[in-house]
C-alpha cells in the first residue's frame, strides 16, 4: 500500500518535471530546435548544456523540444488502440456464435503473435516511414491486445449479478452496456494502457533510430540519438543526452504503473 | 482405482493438448492471412509505389505480374499458400533472390542470437531468483521490484548503443562490427547484443520465477522437506525450482516473441546479418516479397514455440493447464 504509493508519487514527480521543461526550454531557449548555433560537436560547457551536435545545434533545446512531440505520438498511439480494443472486446464478449468466437479469438492471437516491432516495420514499409504511420500502424495491431483483455474480462462482468439484476429490472441493452461493461472493463484495459504507454513511447524513438519513424531534422529522440550513432566515440553527447530523456520517461511511468498494480493488489487483499 | 485416476489424468493431458493444438493451427492460418495480406492493404496502388507514377506502363504491368497481383485474390492466395507448403516464398525485389534463401541464410544468426540469450537469461534469473525468495529481509524484495521496474523502462537500444561505447570503443573487449558463422566462433560476437536483450528479459524472468517461487514455498511440501533435512542443494532443485517452472517455461516461450522483436533493433546496431536486418533493409527497399516472408516466418516460428512450452508446462504441471 505505502510501496505503491511511494511508486505513483515518484513517478509523477519525474513527468511533470519532464512535461515541465518540455514546455519551459523551447520558449526560455535563446536557441530554436533547427536553428545552426554554434561549431558542430562541442562538448557539453555553460554555454551550451548539452553540447552541440553534427550541425551545431544545441542538443539541450532540441531534447527538450522533443518531450512534446515523442509523449504526444505515444498518447495517440495508446489511447486510439485503448479505446477501440476495448469496444471490439466487449462486443466480442455478447457475440454467441462459436463460429464467429473462434475465427476472432484466433485472429487476436495471431496479432499478437507477431512481435510488434515487426508487424510496424512491415506495415510501414506499405504506409511510409513518419510519426502519422506509426499511430496508424499502432491503431491497426495494438487493439488485438486490449480487445483480448477486454474480451476476458467482459465475458466475467456479463456473469455478474448485477448485469442480471439491470437486465431484470428493464435496462435498455445500450445503458447497460455503457453504465456496467464500459467501467468495470476499462478499468483492466486502462490498467493495461499504462504499462503499454513506456513500450510505445519505445516502439516510436526505436522505429525513428531505425529511421522509419520521425525523420531528420526534427527534434525527437530516437533520431537524435541515430543521428548521435555515427559519432558515437568522439560525441557521446548527441546519443546519451536524448536517450537520458526517454530512459526518464520510461521510468516515470514505469513507477507510475508498478505503484498501481501494487496498490490495486494491496486493495485486494 | 488408481489406473483409472491416472488413465484419466492422461485423457484430460491428451484432450488438453490436442486443444492447445488446434488453437495454434488456426492462429498459425491467420497468420499466413496477415503476411499476405501486407501487400493488398497497402493504401494505393503498391506497384506504383515502389515504381513511382511516371514508370513506364509496361514496368508497371510487368512488376505486377511477378508479384502475381494481375490475378483475382482467391487464386493469389492459393498459389502463395500451395508456394509456401513448398518452401517457395517468392523472389526479392531488390536481389532477385530467392526469399526463402535469404531467410536460410541469416536465420541461423538470429536463432543464435536468441540461444545465447536464452543460456545467458537462465543462468542470470535462477540463482537471482532463488536468492531473493530465500532471504526473509523485507527490504530485498522492494529493492528488487524498483530495479527491475527501471531497467524494464530503458530501451534496449539505448543500452545497446552504451555497450558498443564500453565495451566495444572504450575497453575494446566486444567486436563492434563484422559476424563469423559457426559455433562457437560466433560466441564472440553474439555475447553482448545476447546481454543487451537479458537487460530485459532477466528482469520479467526473474520476476516471474520470484512469484512462483514464494507460491512454492508456502506449500506443505517444502516443509517436509525441511523436516527431512535435506540437503541445501537438493532442497533448492527439488522442492522449491521443480515445481515453479512452469510459469516461467510459458512465459520464456512468450518471450521469444519479444526478444525477435528485439533482435531487429540489436542486429542493426550490431551489424549482425540476421533476419531482423534483412527485415529493416526490405522495409527501406520497399521489397515487399521479403518483407512478406519475414513475417511469416517470424510468426510461424513464435507460434510453434509458444505451443512447444504451453505443452511443456502442461507435462511439468497439469495444474497449469486446468486452470
Amino acid at each position: 500500500m505505502n510501496e505503491g504509493r511511494i511508486g505513483i508519487a515518484g513517478g509523477t514527480v519525474m513527468l511533470a518535471l519532464l512535461l515541465l521543461a518540455g514546455a519551459a526550454v523551447p520558449l526560455l531557449s535563446e536557441f530554436q530546435p533547427n536553428e545552426l548555433v554554434a561549431i558542430p560537436f562541442q562538448p557539453p560547457s555553460r554555454d551550451y548544456w548539452f553540447g552541440t551536435d553534427q550541425l551545431g545545434r544545441d542538443v539541450f533545446t532540441r531534447v527538450f523540444a522533443a518531450v512534446y512531440r515523442d509523449l504526444g505520438v505515444a498518447f495517440l498511439g495508446v489511447t486510439i488502440p485503448l479505446v477501440l480494443g476495448t469496444a471490439i472486446g466487449i462486443l466480442l464478449s455478447l457475440a454467441t456464435s462459436r463460429i464467429v468466437t473462434a475465427l476472432t479469438g484466433s485472429l487476436i492471437d495471431a496479432i499478437n503473435a507477431l512481435p510488434l516491432l515487426v508487424l510496424a516495420i512491415a506495415l510501414i514499409a506499405l504506409f511510409g516511414p513518419g510519426l502519422k504511420s506509426i499511430v496508424i500502424v499502432l491503431a491497426m495491431t495494438n487493439w488485438a491486445r486490449y480487445a483480448r483483455i477486454a474480451r476476458t474480462r467482459a465475458s466475467v462482468v456479463a456473469r455478474m449479478a448485477y448485469i442480471e439484476a439491470a437486465r431484470l429490472q428493464g435496462y435498455p441493452w445500450h445503458r447497460i452496456l455503457l453504465r456496467h461493461f464500459v467501467p468495470n472493463v476499462s478499468a483492466e484495459t486502462l490498467a493495461y494502457a499504462l504499462s503499454d504507454f513506456i513500450l510505445v513511447i519505445m516502439l516510436i524513438s526505436g522505429l525513428s533510430f531505425l529511421s522509419l519513424g520521425a525523420a531528420p531534422p526534427t527534434a525527437e529522440w530516437g533520431v537524435m540519438m541515430s543521428e548521435g550513432r555515427p559519432f558515437v566515440l568522439n560525441a557521446w553527447w548527441m546519443t546519451i543526452f536524448p536517450g537520458i530523456a526517454l530512459c526518464w520517461a520510461g521510468i516515470g511511468l514505469s513507477f507510475i504503473a508498478e505503484g498501481m498494480s501494487r496498490r490495486e493488489r494491496g486493495a485486494g487483499e | 482405482m488408481a489406473t483409472d485416476d491416472q488413465q484419466a489424468a492422461r485423457g484430460a493431458f491428451l484432450r488438453r493438448s490436442l486443444g492447445r493444438l488446434a488453437r495454434a493451427t488456426g492462429v498459425a492460418l491467420w497468420v499466413m492471412v496477415i503476411a499476405f495480406g501486407l501487400i493488398r492493404i497497402a493504401p494505393g496502388d503498391p506497384v506504383i509505389a515502389l515504381l513511382g507514377a511516371e514508370a513506364p506502363p509496361a514496368a508497371i504491368e510487368k512488376m505486377r505480374r511477378d508479384l502475381r497481383l494481375d490475378v483475382d485474390p482467391a487464386t493469389q492466395f492459393v498459389e502463395y499458400t500451395w508456394g509456401m507448403l513448398h518452401g517457395r516464398l517468392g523472389t526479392s525485389i531488390e536481389t532477385r533472390r530467392d526469399v526463402a534463401d535469404i531467410i536460410a541464410e541469416s536465420l541461423p544468426v538470429t536463432l543464435g542470437i536468441i540461444a545465447v540469450t536464452l543460456v545467458l537469461a537462465l543462468a542470470m534469473a535462477v540463482p537471482l531468483a532463488l536468492l531473493i525468495a530465500t532471504r526473509r529481509s523485507p527490504i530485498v524484495p522492494y529493492v528488487f521490484r524498483a530495479t527491475t521496474s527501471v531497467m524494464l523502462a530503458i530501451p534496449t537500444f539505448f543500452t545497446a548503443l552504451i555497450g558498443l561505447i564500453l565495451f566495444g570503443l572504450h575497453w575494446r573487449i566486444a567486436p563492434i562490427i563484422g559476424y563469423e558463422p559457426g559455433f562457437p566462433g560466433n560466441l564472440r560476437f553474439l555475447w553482448l547484443p545476447a546481454l543487451v536483450i537479458c537487460t530485459h528479459l532477466v528482469p520479467v524472468l526473474s520476476r516471474v520465477l520470484h512469484a512462483s517461487l514464494v507460491q512454492t514455498r508456502g506449500e506443505e511440501f517444502v516443509e517436509t522437506g525441511i523436516i527431512r533435512g535435506v540437503s541445501r542443494l537438493r532442497f533448492a532443485w527439488f522442492y522449491l525450482l521443480k515445481p515453479s517452472l512452469a510459469p516461467s517455461i510459458v512465459l520464456l516461450s512468450y518471450m521469444v516473441g519479444v526478444m525477435i522483436g528485439s533482435t531487429v533493433i540489436i542486429e542493426t546496431i550490431f551489424s549482425l546479418p540476421g533476419i531482423g536486418r534483412s527485415l529493416v533493409g526490405a522495409v527501406i527497399n520497399r521489397d515487399y516479397p521479403l518483407v512478406q516472408g519475414i513475417v511469416l516466418v517470424f510468426g510461424l516460428f513464435v507460434v510453434a514455440v509458444s505451443l512447444a512450452g504451453d505443452l511443456l508446462a502442461n507435462w511439468l504441471d497439469p495444474r497449469v493447464g486446468a486452470a
